[in-house]
């Protein structure tokens, strides 16, 4: 027999749940959001879309900054439509456009919003210090932050986000206009946030890299659509690595061979397109190569782009454009 | 070194209570244009009028019929006195609230800053208490403090022979006036704040607004008095002489119809603000 505490414990407040059920959005005549339901508990999860796939509209709902045409969203036990307060205190929110309080110092705009979370004073000014430091930013803490550059301003939007110390973070496409390191160094710390921290991150995204380098569950978006929902290895391939290969010889050996290995492949004339586990890399093409007396003329690691996933997963006859899956 | 490496701890809440949001907003507002010189100069400037006129009081009471000859609002320590004392404050208030409140929501709006707002736990009732308590403050610094002060020096003066009027009745007809001006003011200029996202077309619609009207009004008035309920800032002080029981001072407009138009204009910067400023959106 259940106890008030099992109930407790079960209850999205506590288990730090987000559930959005039948959500549709419109501006105007032209749906955003179309019948979108999914549960998440607290991990990492990639929102994957391509621009206009209204990944920013469905943070925007999250966070109940939009009443919604139908639908329901419930964050961490909260009905976002009616009570969105109490849900927000424990959210923080990255935006993608702008999200910089002009002519304030990077410490006093971190203190200040984690004011207006609900942090007394000091506490405030000792966490904005903190999560400053924690996302590189103790050197230039005390300049103006409508002065930093593109890196800092995305870090500092990264610890505004931290400084009530929040259960979810929503990140609206975090690594925006970043050089090559400096997303490097962002997405190392989403991961430590998520993975090693216990932070719930849904990272918004276009990029499927960002993803693959953070996420555990994905979400994936197209024109409104929920297309697909699930974890990150299955669904972009996360551990298996696809090989284009070319060659000559004995053909029908080279194919028994990678049947028997139990390596999955697609043929298409002299191209094969080969999955093996990314541990393995190419050593198991290269063994079934020479076991087969195949000769191998080229040898190509291929990488799925979002174009990719989103065609497979429409190909996939499980999922179809315009039915939400989870 | 990694920069996860430099380690994350969580918050630990000291148990000391936090300030509603709209406190915060305020107490920051209020903090951040105190630091420029040119304001505080503005601001000691604005209470040259109180420092003239506490000299004058000074005067009056101590030389006698020899302060017959300043005569004028000057010397007058009755409510409409006062009233005098708040119309010269006009200028002052039209400079420093352009200062101050042009940019409250303009600037938030420029950096898409309205959003990291409302992903916080507060609504647009909190978010407009905040930035109108800044507006607030300043226009009190220039008309209600210095009323207030100048109530307690005439007090002094007179060896308390003024006490009823100087240390009640004056100071709450003017807390009376000051707060219902100064909060259609507040919610006016956030209103024209909202409708830009650069601070200086905020700045010059208040100006216009203010002194643009004024001229308008007072050229119309040639022609027809009643014309003069063009003026902006006149209905605020011509309203006021209710508060202050001072003669009208617009011709052909009732002082009442000035009080319902400050109303008015309150309640038109509410439903603008309601219009521009959305934590929830709402789409048709």
């Amino acid at each position: 027999m259940p106890t008030d505490n099992d109930t407790a414990i079960a209850s999205p407040a506590a288990t730090g749940s987000i559930e959005v059920r039948d959500l549709t959005f419109a501006y105007g005549r032209e749906p955003v959001l179309r019948d979108v339901s999914f549960n998440l508990s607290k991990c990492a999860i990639g929102l994957l879309g391509p621009n206009g796939s209204g990944k920013t509209t469905l943070l925007r709902a999250l966070l109940g900054h939009l009443r919604m045409s139908s639908g329901h969203v419930d964050v961490l036990g909260s009905d976002m439509a009616v009570k969105p307060h109490a849900a927000r205190k424990r959210i923080g929110w990255m935006p993608e456009r702008g999200g910089i309080l002009p002519a304030m110092s990077g410490v006093g705009m971190v203190a200040y919003l984690g004011e207006l979370s609900g942090m007394p004073v000091t506490d405030a000014l000792q966490r904005s210090h903190e999560v400053l430091n924690y996302v590189g930013l103790a050197d230039e803490r005390y300049r103006k932050a409508d002065t930093y550059s593109q890196g800092m301003r995305q870090r500092l939007k990264l610890a505004q986000a931290l400084v009530h110390d929040p259960d979810w973070l929503f990140l609206d496409e975090p690594t925006s206009g970043l050089d090559p390191s400096g997303r490097v160094s962002l997405l190392e710390l989403v991961r430590d946030l998520a993975r090693a921290k216990g932070f719930g991150v849904i990272l918004s995204t276009h990029l499927l890299a960002d993803v693959r380098e953070v996420c555990e569950e994905i979400l994936v978006l197209h024109k409104g659509v929920l297309l697909d929902h699930g974890r990150v290895e299955v669904d972009t391939n996360g551990d298996m690595g696809v090989f284009i290969v070319e060659g000559f010889g004995e053909e029908q050996a080279f194919a028994d061979q990678l049947t028997a290995t139990g390596v999955p492949f697609e043929r298409q004339e002299r191209l094969w397109e080969i999955s093996v586990p990314r541990a393995s890399g190419a050593q198991m093409i290269l063994e079934a190569a020479a076991a087969s007396q195949y000769a191998l003329r080229r040898l190509e690691a291929k990488t799925e782009t979002l174009e990719d996933l989103f065609f497979r997963l429409v190909d996939d006859g499980s999922v179809t454009p315009g039915e939400g899956g989870e | 070194m990694p920069v996860y490496e430099r380690g994350y701890r969580p918050w630990e809440n000291s148990g000391k209570r936090a300030a509603p949001a709209w406190r915060a907003i305020a107490r920051r507002g209020i903090a951040e244009p105190i630091k420029s010189r040119r304001l505080l100069f503005l601001l000691v400037v604005a209470w040259v009028p109180a420092i003239v006129k506490g000299g004058i009081l000074y005067f009056t009471f101590k030389m006698g019929e020899l302060s017959k000859l300043l005569g004028g609002d000057w010397t007058d320590i009755t409510a409409a006195g006062f009233h005098a004392f708040l119309m010269w404050q006009a200028p002052f208030v039209l400079i420093i609230l352009a200062i101050i409140g042009a940019n409250l929501i303009a600037k938030d709006r420029e950096e898409n800053g309205l959003a990291l707002y409302f992903s916080r736990p507060l609504g647009l009732k909190d978010y407009v208490a905040g930035k109108g308590a800044i507006i607030l403050t300043y226009y009190f610094a220039v008309t209600l403090f210095p009323l207030y002060a100048l109530c307690i020096f005439g007090y002094l003066v007179t060896n308390g022979a003024t006490g009823i009027e100087m240390l009640i009745e004056i100071p709450l007809r003017g807390t009376a006036y000051c707060l219902l001006a100064g909060t259609s003011y507040a919610l006016v200029l956030l209103a024209i704040s909202s409708l830009s996202t650069r601070t200086a077309f905020a700045a010059m619609w208040w100006v216009l607004l203010v002194a643009g009207t004024k001229a308008l009004a007072e050229i119309n008035a040639l022609f027809d008095a009643r014309l003069a309920i063009m003026s902006f800032p006149g209905q605020f002080l011509n309203g006021g002489t209710l508060f202050f029981g001072a003669n009208p001072n617009l011709e052909g407009v009732s002082p009442v119809v000035s009080l319902g138009m400050i109303i008015l204009y309150g309640a038109v910067g509410w439903l603008i603000l309601r219009r521009r400023i959305r934590p929830v959106e709402v789409v048709s």
